[in-house]
């Protein structure tokens, strides 16, 4: 899908700063004052209190946060899977707030593709037959959905292990036919939760070079949710969550852009022209910043980043 | 989302994945899908059984029937008798006589006086058997044939003339007689002259009255009236006339004889009863199946509604995957809804074979004629198919309700 749609990818790089009010129209998705609250018997917890979030084709975009902020449901939200107790999102043009069980599973077989911590690989199928499952339930033909979901596994590096199960993998072999599973029904948006959190460093780090380079030479959209600093630095969009808003990370790691910046100069960024899809992606993100000093959002992420991936 | 071919090949793709992961999760819980197999198979044999034999006996009684006849009827004096009025009442001979001519219902009507004996000739013992008193009509009224010669006539009165049986026929070639026709042969110490010699004849069970026609010497009804020991008119076998209704001739021969014996009791059995009685009889083997059959079934249902649900609490990571990846609830529940039918139609094959193997069995030792009835067949796979999606729905049900969110997150 990424690949074959470059104009949509150009026209976001062209649009001037402050258009992010006309919702959806370039836009792969656009979450607009997301609430999710959790209700346990009288008492109601507010996970996420109004985010806000734009992200143009191309993206490849990192949410940080301490564990227990949010970060899975929100990736659930994004995914289909959990409906916000209000807000609207818009996924590729189409508002998906109020949508029936049944038109979310084809919107997320369509436009999601989905990318764990562990896996979640079916231990009974082969590579191939895991990667194909997306495309079973859209109805692709067998001879298809294979060529497919060969290509797919080619293009993650797996190509000459397509027959193994699972338990024949290593971890990072296993997040790569993953990722391929996930690639493999061209979707507006790969959304990857914590990818590389049961990887040894090593291993993360391909996988983090596997995730940016499908970005980089496929403009495949990602979003990644991680824990790890490192992870989040190779993004071109940073931003991370606190108290249940999302803030966009202003300063560090290059590329880091974008949007709190284009509105709020005032906060200081270093605006880089390497990654143009994300420098020039429109202020999605309503940072508050009258709440959230730039500094204290960087300690907040460096002092609770050696918690255990959730 | 639209129905079209899109939609359909989306489905038959889904169903056919469906099907191979139904097929191969099952192979892998061989021992709980052996146990819920076995009653299936019991209730679905049970199924076989009771259906086939319904078939067989039908068609048997058809057989039966397409030998003698629909319009055959049996009239009698009846065994139960409750004043000394009734005991002494008799079935007399010209009420039997006039009863054909007298009853528009009635084509014709075949009285018999019978005795037992054994017959002589040439000096040696040809035959042991019934001695009978017939009219004319008891020929024809039986569907009997002659050989050679010729059947009683209605003018044979009081007349020693017989008509013997083939076994009987038979004994006397063997005795040096190859024409009976023209001899004596001697039964209850008279002398009769045979005239005529019949076609061996195939009796029929079906009928509560037996002709033993190959046994038998036949003379006139008046003469039998002379040298049997009991000159009762035991029976009248009669035909009624096309188109009548089985009720309507019964009610009518009823009506006949309370005129003129008020006090007989009398037993009026026509074919259609007789096979009416017959089914009733099987009615009570198939009740007795669809007893044990259901029983087995739902105890087998219920086998396999939780291995169901064990498949299904196994597998919710593997069900909240497939939902995240766009399977619909509907995909999930049929995923598990085939892989129930799977089961069940497994026993079902597996119980259609035991069945017809107890039906055989059954077959062999009433002799009946075995057959594989297609309804039997079709009502066995129907109800086992059946058993599949209703004990299946449940768990099937359960699986597609679970929540993606939770199924992703337990290790
Ligand atoms: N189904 C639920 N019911 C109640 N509380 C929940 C539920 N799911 C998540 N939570 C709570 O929401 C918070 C955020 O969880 P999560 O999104 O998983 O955080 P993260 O992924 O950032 O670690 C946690 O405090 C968690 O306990
Ligand atoms: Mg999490």
């Amino acid at each position: 899908m990424v690949e074959t749609e470059p104009p949509g990818f150009g026209s976001t790089q062209d649009r001037p700063p402050g258009a992010t009010s006309d919702e959806g129209a370039a836009q792969m998705l656009q979450l607009t004052d997301i609430r999710r609250d959790y209700r346990i018997g009288p008492v109601t917890t507010e996970i996420l209190r109004g985010v806000d979030l734009a992200v143009g084709a191309g993206d490849l975009m990192s949410i940080m946060g301490p564990s227990g902020s949010g970060k899975t449901t929100l990736m659930n939200i994004i995914g289909l899977l959990d409906r916000p107790t209000s807000g609207r999102y818009v996924l590729d043009g189409r508002d998906v707030s109020k949508l029936a069980d049944d038109d979310l599973a084809m919107l997320r077989n369509a436009h999601i593709g989905f990318v764990f911590q562990s896996f979640q690989l079916l231990p009974r199928l082969t590579a191939v037959e895991n990667v194909s499952l997306p495309l079973v339930y859209r109805g692709t033909n067998r001879a298809e959905m294979r060529r497919r979901a060969l290509a797919a596994l080619e293009r993650v590096g797996m190509g000459e292990r397509t027959g193994h199960r699972p338990d024949q993998l290593s971890g990072g072999q296993k997040q790569r036919v993953a990722i391929a599973r996930a690639l493999v029904g061209e979707p507006a948006v790969v959304l990857a939760d914590e990818p590389t959190g049961a990887l040894d460093g090593a291993t993360a780090r391909e996988v983090m070079a596997l995730l940016a380079s499908l970005n980089a030479e496929h403009k495949v959209t990602i979003l990644i949710i991680t824990h790890d600093p490192g992870v989040a630095r190779q993004c071109a969009r940073q931003v991370r969550i606190h108290e249940g808003t999302l803030v966009e990370r202003t300063a560090g790691a290059p590329g880091a852009s974008g949007a709190a910046a284009a509105r709020h100069p005032a906060s200081g960024t270093e605006e880089t022209e390497e990654d143009p899809g994300a420098s020039s992606a429109p202020p999605a993100i309503d940072p508050n910043p009258a709440r959230e000093p730039t500094s204290r959002r960087d300690d907040t992420g460096e002092i609770l980043n050696p918690a255990a991936p959730t | 989302m639209t129905p079209g071919p899109r939609a359909m090949s989306r489905a038959f793709t889904i169903l056919a994945a469906n099907t191979r992961e139904a097929a191969d999760s099952l192979r892998r819980a061989r021992l709980r899908t052996v146990l819920g197999l076995v009653g299936i198979m019991i209730g679905i044999s049970s199924v076989i059984t009771m259906v086939s034999l319904g078939e067989i006996v039908k068609a048997q009684a058809r057989k039966e029937f397409e030998a003698l006849g629909t319009d055959i009827l049996v009239v009698r004096k009846s065994f139960e008798v409750s004043s000394p009025e009734q005991r002494a009442a008799v079935v007399e001979r010209e009420d039997a006589v006039a009863l054909a001519p007298e009853v528009a219902s009635i084509a014709e009507a075949a009285p018999r006086i019978s005795g037992h004996g054994a017959f002589r000739h040439a000096g040696r013992e040809v035959g042991h058997g019934a001695i009978q008193g017939v009219t004319e009509s008891f020929v024809s009224v039986n569907r009997l044939s002659v050989r050679t010669g010729r059947f009683i006539s209605d003018l044979d009165i009081n007349r020693t003339w017989c008509v013997v049986g083939a076994d009987i026929a038979a004994a006397m070639r063997e005795a040096g007689t190859d024409q009976p026709v023209g001899t004596l042969i001697e039964a209850e110490e008279q002398l009769l002259t045979v005239v005529g010699v019949l076609e061996p004849h195939q009796e029929s069970y079906a009928l509560p009255v037996q002709v033993e026609a190959n046994n038998a010497v036949f003379v006139p009804i008046t003469t039998a009236a002379r040298i049997v020991n009991n000159p009762e008119i035991d029976v009248i076998v009669a035909r009624s006339r096309a188109g009548v209704h089985h009720e309507t001739v019964a009610a009518d021969v009823r009506a006949f004889f309370q005129a003129r014996a008020p006090h007989l009791p009398l037993d009026v059995v026509t074919a259609k009863e007789l096979i009416a009685r017959m089914e009733s009889q099987m009615r009570l083997l198939t009740l007795l199946l669809a007893a044990v059959g259901s029983i087995a079934l739902i105890v087998g249902g219920i086998g396999i509604m939780n291995i169901m649900l064990v498949s299904v609490a196994e597998r919710r990571r593997e069900i909240a995957i497939r939902r995240a990846l766009g399977a619909r609830q509907r995909d999930i529940r049929s995923q598990f809804l085939i892989e129930s039918v799977i089961l069940t139609m497994t026993g079902g094959v597996l119980g259609v074979l035991l069945g017809l193997v107890a039906t055989w069995t059954v077959c062999r030792f009433t002799q009946w004629e075995f057959l594989i009835s297609g309804l039997s067949v079709a009502s066995g796979l129907g109800t086992a198919t059946a058993v599949g999606l209703f004990f299946g729905f449940q768990p099937a049900h359960q699986a597609s309700r679970l929540d993606p969110i939770v199924g992703l997150q337990g290790e």
